[in-house]
């Protein structure tokens, strides 16, 4: 079984660490908080599997560019919550670049005729 | 975070965090008015396995292969402890070849590779050449690429005044060997430069034990004077106790006496091995370029010509490798063969292995069927080995510890360097590395074999297993192989036991039974006065000869095979050394009437010395065998002459007597000698020094009780002056068997190595028969069944058995006759391709492995064709 949820996360893997990243931008936040976030910023569109989840933010983790500390919820509950390091904001500037320029190559694949027309 | 030890509160938190997610979404959901069962329920529809995703997310931590490894470990415990009998078996194989690997590996380490104990180990060097005080005087002042020093061992001193007289090892030492090897004293100091030189000399520097023991660690002796051959010498320095050079008998150190004034000690006493240590920056290439022309120029130095052949091919090598010369080779064959038995033991538990194999190979198909990837049951099985062959290599480790100490009492106690020998990290780490590679090495063929199992094969075959062809064809050569190793490893033990019986059956030329030997040790001074030596000689025979047992009694100053040598140069009457060459070099015993006699050494040609030849008046000498034969081819020995070289008178020959192995069992002279010549101890057998010998060996030949003769020559020590002692009681048969100590230890221990590669090799082939008739014993009820007699089936089980041995054999006989040369020098009487030896060898193989194959093959027998045909 394991396979088809390695294949997804491969699937989703440059995505789902920007969206992650662009998330705790805003300030940290456990797991179930980014989940519910990607979810609501998106229009309710893209729902984020915990097997993918938890096993991006644990390599997010181990590439430094979060952190995760211990912190007590509202509900005085213990929760993991991540934030943001300094190399995570330099990685998600470029990611976000990376991916800016993926969606207008995809644009312009799916639009030739505008973008000639614009050129 | 990476560390493995924090991997289970990692997983915990793992836990934790999964858990509080689980526990905001059914709150969230509660919140939003659905009931806590079904909030709870929904919550975790919407997650998912949480199983599964702590797997997945365990995947990122990069510690898969450690939990993988783990797992493996577990499992092959398992495994092992499930089957006893096999894990028994295999275990305590491994154990018995890796233990005899690690207890060699330690001899190994301590002698050959663990550095000298001294500073800067690496810069210390020995010159290969041996020189005399002159030549090495010369040296000294030379040499830009090294330090220098010379020493000589094996002198003993007699230490008197300070309590009861003791005879004291001394090791004689330019005053330069200290600082060449970098070891200062304990306590005091070491030699200074020009303390070596005569006059300047009378100073000595106590070993550890010997301040221990004689002066009870008192720190004040230092500078006190001693009484060392009845010469005063002043207590300079105390060594510590770790510092041996260059043997651990050595008591004191004392300088060199080198003067050049004594032409005589000067260029022909002592010929001295050389160390030294290299100048910052100086290579071995350098320092041996260097020595060869110091040795092309010092012959001119001599005051007479040198043979062309003294110290040729001289060079420098590290001393560590130097000190051990001749052993090494010993070491490394030993070497050589316990790692054969270690090949052999996982020849035999790869081929354990491989039938296990066969039973499991439904387990292992079923695992394979069920998605485990082939690398993955390879990596699994054989870290199941290596379970094995740790266990193993422990139990070794244990073993080797246990049998070291056994092992150095068996080697001679001159071994250099045998008090290095220890387990220390690098054996450890050798026996650690041998447990995993063994592990390796015997799995890797069953693991690969095992993993291309077919599933259908598998399952069908049922419960006997799988009848592989390539099975059994891996099998066959590994039982060949190990045949043949074993082959290889008895051949040249039974060499070795030829060599060593050839050796202690060399006629030494005389009779040892019934003879007793002492030393008799004077004060070298004692014989200032020639006379009163003579004297108290003469009398002290008379007095021996009438002790109760006693038949015959005699003396020799240097007895045969005693270690030590007399060298005398001579003129021989008509006798002109080739141009340049020097005169003869003789053997120069000095013995008293009746020696031969005692000796039992017969005289070929004239008579025996008389009394009446000691007294001086007229000279008379008696030759060897070989020494006449060389010097007078053609004509009779007996009435020519024969001169000391420095003195006028010529002595007559009177006789001539058979050879002795006086230097070793294997020669009578050593390489550099021409010949041996008996003198009477008398006015005439004068020394190089120019006095006459002080020491002598009394030789005693009993008519029967020793007991009573040892108590008898012991009353009589008593009654001695103290000047006088008498010490080193020992039997010439003792003596005799000392001279094959050396190739005994060695031909005991790889003799036991091939026994054990014989043992291991007949298991082997037993193994692997029992098998063959498992594999068959529904093929052989069939036979039966249909009319086959007893005896057929035996011929088939035979016939199997045979010919994998016959094979073995002969691969073993064929590596024996390229491998055996390398024995050479350790071959006494025996060539290195003997072919009765070898066939001996084929016959012992030929008639074990029968044997072996005839328990299974009786098995084969009583099998009942209705119960084998049943049986499924």
């Amino acid at each position: 079984m394991a396979p088809r949820y390695q294949n997804r996360i491969e699937l989703l893997q440059g995505t789902l660490d920007l969206l992650i990243l662009q998330t705790l931008q805003w300030g940290p936040r456990h797991g179930y908080g980014i989940s519910q976030a990607i979810r609501a910023n998106s229009g309710e569109i893209l729902q984020v599997d915990t097997g993918s989840l938890y096993p991006a933010l644990h390599r997010l983790e181990r590439q430094k560019w979060i952190a995760a500390d211990w912190k007590l919820s509202e509900n005085k509950q213990r929760v993991r919550v991540y934030r943001l390091t300094a190399s995570g904001k330099k990685q998600l500037l470029s990611e976000r670049s990376r991916w800016e320029q993926l969606s207008d190559g995809i644009a312009g694949v799916l639009s030739p005729a505008r973008r000639g027309g614009q050129a | 975070m990476r560390f493995p030890w924090q991997r289970d509160r990692k997983q915990q938190e793992l836990e934790q965090e999964l858990q509080s997610h689980l526990q905001m979404a059914a709150s969230e959901r509660a919140e939003r008015g659905e009931s806590a069962e079904r909030a709870q329920q929904a919550a975790r529809r919407e997650f998912g396995n949480v199983e599964l995703v702590q797997q997945v997310t365990r995947d990122q931590w990069g510690w898969r292969w450690l939990e993988e490894l783990m797992q493996d470990l577990r499992y092959g415990a398992r495994m092992l402890r499930k089957n006893p009998g096999f894990t028994l078996v295999a275990v305590l194989t491994l154990a018995l070849g890796i233990g005899a690997n690690t207890a060699i590996f330690s001899l190994v380490n301590g002698i050959l590779l663990r550095p000298l104990p001294y500073d800067q180990p690496d810069r210390l060097v020995q010159v290969t050449g041996f020189y005399p005080k002159g030549a090495f005087a010369a040296m000294r002042s030379q040499m830009q690429r090294m330090d220098v020093a010379a020493y000589v061992e094996g002198y003993e001193f007699n230490l008197t005044g300070n309590g009861i007289p003791v005879r004291l090892t001394a090791t004689l030492v330019s005053a330069d060997l200290f600082s060449v090897l970098g070891a200062p004293a304990e306590t005091g100091r070491t030699f200074r430069p020009g303390e070596d030189l005569a006059t300047q000399n009378n100073y000595v520097v106590l070993s550890h034990h010997l301040f221990q023991q004689r002066f009870a660690s008192d720190p004040s002796v230092i500078g006190q004077w001693i009484n060392l051959e009845g010469m005063q010498r002043q207590i300079v320095g105390v060594m510590p106790a770790d510092f041996r050079f260059p043997s651990p008998q050595t008591d004191v150190w004392i300088p060199l006496d080198i003067d050049p004034r004594n032409t005589v000690s000067y260029w022909a006493g002592d010929f001295m091995p050389v160390i030294g240590r290299l100048h910052p920056g100086a290579t071995l290439a350098q320092a041996s370029a260097e020595i060869r022309l110091f040795q092309s120029q010092v012959f001119s130095l001599f005051p007479w010509p040198m043979p062309a052949t003294w110290n040729a091919g001289v060079s420098v090598v590290s001393l560590r490798d130097g000190l051990v010369s001749d052993l090494r080779v010993r070491l490394l064959i030993l070497l050589v063969a316990v790692a054969l038995v270690l090949l052999i033991a996982c020849a035999n538990v790869a081929n354990l292995s491989l039938s296990r194999a066969a039973v499991r190979g439904k387990e292992i198909a079923l695992r394979v069927s069920l998605g485990a990837a082939r690398s993955r049951v390879v990596r699994q099985l054989i870290t199941e080995s290596i379970v094995m062959s740790a266990v193993g290599g422990a139990l070794g480790l244990t073993l080797a510890a246990g049998g070291l100490s056994l092992l150095k009492s068996m080697l001679p106690a001159d071994t250099p360097r045998l008090s290095d020998v220890t387990l220390d990290w690098r054996v450890l780490l050798f026996a650690a590395a041998l447990a995993i590679l063994t592990g390796i090495i015997s799995g890797t063929a069953p693991a690969l074999h095992a993993s291309r199992t077919e599933l259908t094969e598998a399952l069908k075959a049922g419960s006997r297993g799988t009848t592989h062809s390539a099975s059994h064809a891996l099998r066959r050569a590994l039982v060949i192989g190990e045949l043949g190793l074993a082959v290889l490893l008895v051949c040249g033990a039974g060499l070795l036991i030829q060599s060593l019986w050839a050796l202690s059956h060399v006629d030494p030329g005389f009779r040892s039974e019934n003879v007793l030997t002492a030393r008799v040790t004077p004060n070298e001074s004692f014989c200032n006065d020639p006379g009163r030596c003579f004297s108290f000689y003469r009398d002290l025979v008379r007095q021996v000869r009438v002790l109760p047992g006693v038949a015959n009694a005699a003396l020799i100053n240097t007895l045969p095979l005693g270690g030590r040598v007399q060298k005398r140069s001579v003129n021989i009457e008509n006798y002109v050394p080739a141009s340049s060459a020097p005169e003869p070099l003789l053997w120069m015993n000095a013995v008293s009437p009746g020696y031969f006699q005692a000796m039992r050494i017969p005289l070929l040609r004239g008579r025996e010395f008389a009394e009446t030849d000691t007294s001086g008046n007229s000279r008379v000498a008696i030759l060897s065998a070989d020494t006449a034969r060389r010097f007078f081819p053609a004509q009779d020995a007996v009435g020519r002459h024969i001169r000391l070289l420095g003195q006028k008178e010529w002595c007559a020959i009177i006789g001539v007597a058979a050879d002795v192995r006086g230097y070793d069992l294997r020669q009578s002279v050593p390489q550099w000698m021409d010949g041996t010549l008996y003198l009477p101890y008398g006015p005439g057998a004068s020394l190089e020094d120019g006095h006459v010998p002080a020491e002598m060996t009394l030789l005693i030949r009993s008519a029967g009780n020793q007991l009573q003769l040892e108590e008898g020559l012991r009353k009589l020590a008593s009654s001695l002056n103290e000047d006088t002692p008498i010490a080193e009681l020992k039997p010439m048969p003792l003596i005799l068997s000392g001279a094959t100590s050396a190739p005994r230890a060695v031909t005991s221990l790889f003799s036991a190595f091939a026994a054990l590669a014989l043992i291991l090799g007949i298991v082997g082939i037993y193994g692997v028969i029992s098998f063959f008739v498992g594999q068959r014993t529904r093929e052989i009820g069939v036979r039966m069944a249909l009319g086959a007699q007893h005896r057929d089936v035996l011929k088939l089980v035979i016939r199997e058995g045979l010919s994998l041995t016959l094979i073995g054999v002969a691969v073993g006989l064929t590596a024996a006759f390229a491998l055996t040369r390398f024995l050479g020098s350790l071959l006494y009487g025996v060539g290195a391709t003997d072919p009765l030896n070898f066939a001996g060898v084929a016959v012992l193989f030929a008639v074990v492995a029968l044997g072996a194959c005839y328990v299974p093959a009786r098995r084969a027998m009583r099998v009942d064709p209705i119960i084998a045909l049943r049986y499924e």
